[in-house]
């Protein structure tokens, strides 16, 4: 997890790397910043030229009674995933309760699983994943529920009840009480903007630190990326918060090259990414058939199941796709995969497909790589994008 | 470095958060100016550590 150490970025690129160094305050005017040494309690004011603001994000807590409790987790860093595992290692918690049903959530059901734990999910939605498709998600909480997950729909959570020694012993919803030893809280994150905008940075409708294909702020000298700071969609041609560590890196790249006097830009995101649950893949790029229609698209969509390589081979199994379309053109808008074999990587074509507007007539006559270790002679994307292509003369 | 006598004083960059976007950065901007004093701060005691 720890790919550099503050002493390699020193002897390798003779960066200086302050650790437990919190930045309290931007001065644009002064150019310059406040830092405070965390472990010895000093403020310190540092003169700068440029300045690049990577703030990150932070999970977000539901605030209800008792959720200050010592055995209620958020997971967010690499701290968070050595304070849950070394809690676990401990206390050998049995019950956990999950809140949310994002992919945090998704991914650590299987870490609780593993250890044995009853793993019960709170989700306001019916479905997990719910920014996925439906027909997605249900195959996800089929996937949870047979690796004895209870998945809990329409709770609304009221508060935790608390031992003498500070520790959650019960979960109540509005509608039931739930014995558990351990919590995970994991409904969502939000950016640490405050003090970029206590200083005058802009930020945009999403909440996120407002930046340009440069990645420039508002303010002079001063430039941003991560997950503090928003990034332009490419499908729906709108700025978006997408918090994820490979956009962080690539707008990272372009924020300190431009800041050492390059001229990069970073154009922008169509919206990939991919995860695991238990055995199941699940992949996904573009717009999805409700975020599409918000944006004002004349949606389609089309759903096929295919093997994922050539049946007689050992290993072949299940694709599950659905492709998102604009009606009249046909242009691909989104897709969404699921499988237990070939789904992480396949989506990566359909990425390519978004960047470069096509529609899924030209999708279909795409020249892959066949042999029957590796795929079909008509790929699970080919029939797919065939069968959406016949939709739009019908 | 600063007030070095004679020296042309070295351009500073500072980068606030050390996990993905922050080290991408201050690689990238010394490779682009090698002469750039680049120094990043992080609140925890972990640097690299996004996923």
């Amino acid at each position: 997890m720890v790919v550099r150490t503050p002493q390699q970025f020193k002897e390798m690129r003779d960066i200086d790397v302050k650790t437990e160094h919190r930045v309290t305050k931007i001065d644009p005017k002064q150019k310059r910043i406040e830092v405070l040494n965390l472990s010895q309690s000093e403020t310190q004011s540092i003169a700068y030229d440029k300045l690049i603001i990577a703030t990150g994000a932070r999970s977000r807590r539901l605030n209800l009674p008792g959720s200050n409790a010592k055995n209620i987790f958020t997971l967010k860093d690499l701290q968070d995933g050595i304070r849950i595992k070394n809690y676990i290692d401990e206390k050998r918690p049995k019950q956990v309760a999950i809140l949310g049903g994002g992919f945090i959530t998704l991914e650590m059901c299987e870490a609780f699983r593993l250890r044995n734990m009853e793993t019960h999910v709170f989700c306001r939605r019916d479905l997990p994943a719910g920014n996925l498709e439906r027909e997605i998600s249900e195959k996800i909480l089929k996937e949870l529920q047979e690796n004895g997950v209870y998945f809990l729909t329409q709770h609304e959570p009221a508060g935790f009840k608390t031992n003498s020694k500070g520790e959650v012993t019960t979960f109540e919803t509005h509608k039931a009480s739930y014995q558990v030893d351990m919590v995970l809280m994991a409904v969502g994150v939000i950016p640490n903007v405050e003090m970029a905008k206590e200083a005058g940075v802009e930020l945009g409708k999403t909440g996120a630190i407002k930046t340009d294909f440069t990645q420039m702020t508002n303010l002079a000298n001063i430039y941003t990326a991560g997950d503090c700071c928003e990034v332009f969609n490419l499908v729906s041609q709108d700025w978006i918060h997408t918090p994820l560590g490979d956009i962080a890196n690539k707008q990272g790249r372009v924020a300190g090259e431009n800041a050492a006097g390059g001229k990069a830009s970073f154009p922008g995101v169509v919206g990939s990414a991919a995860f695991k649950v238990f055995e199941l893949e699940v992949a996904f790029t573009g717009l999805g058939t409700q975020v599409a229609r918000q944006y004002g698209f004349d949606v389609d969509s089309q759903i096929i199941e295919a093997e994922s390589k050539v049946g007689y081979m050992p290993g072949s199994k299940r694709i599950f796709i659905k492709l998102i379309f604009e009606k009249r053109s046909g242009r691909l808008l989104g897709a969404q995969m699921t499988g237990k074999e070939g789904v992480a990587r396949r989506i990566n074509a359909l990425a390519v497909a978004l960047h470069q507007k096509m529609s899924v007539e030209e999708i279909a006559r795409l020249d892959f790589a066949y042999a029957p270790p590796f795929s079909a002679p008509f790929d699970p994307i080919l029939i797919a994008a065939e069968q959406a292509g016949k939709k739009l003369h019908s | 470095m600063e007030g070095h006598g004679g020296m042309a004083k070295k351009e500073k960059l500072l980068i606030i958060g050390g996990s993905a976007a922050g080290p991408s950065a201050a690689a990238r901007a010394k490779r682009i100016n090698p002469d750039l004093e680049v120094l990043m701060f992080e609140k925890g005691p972990f640097v690299s550590y996004g996923s």
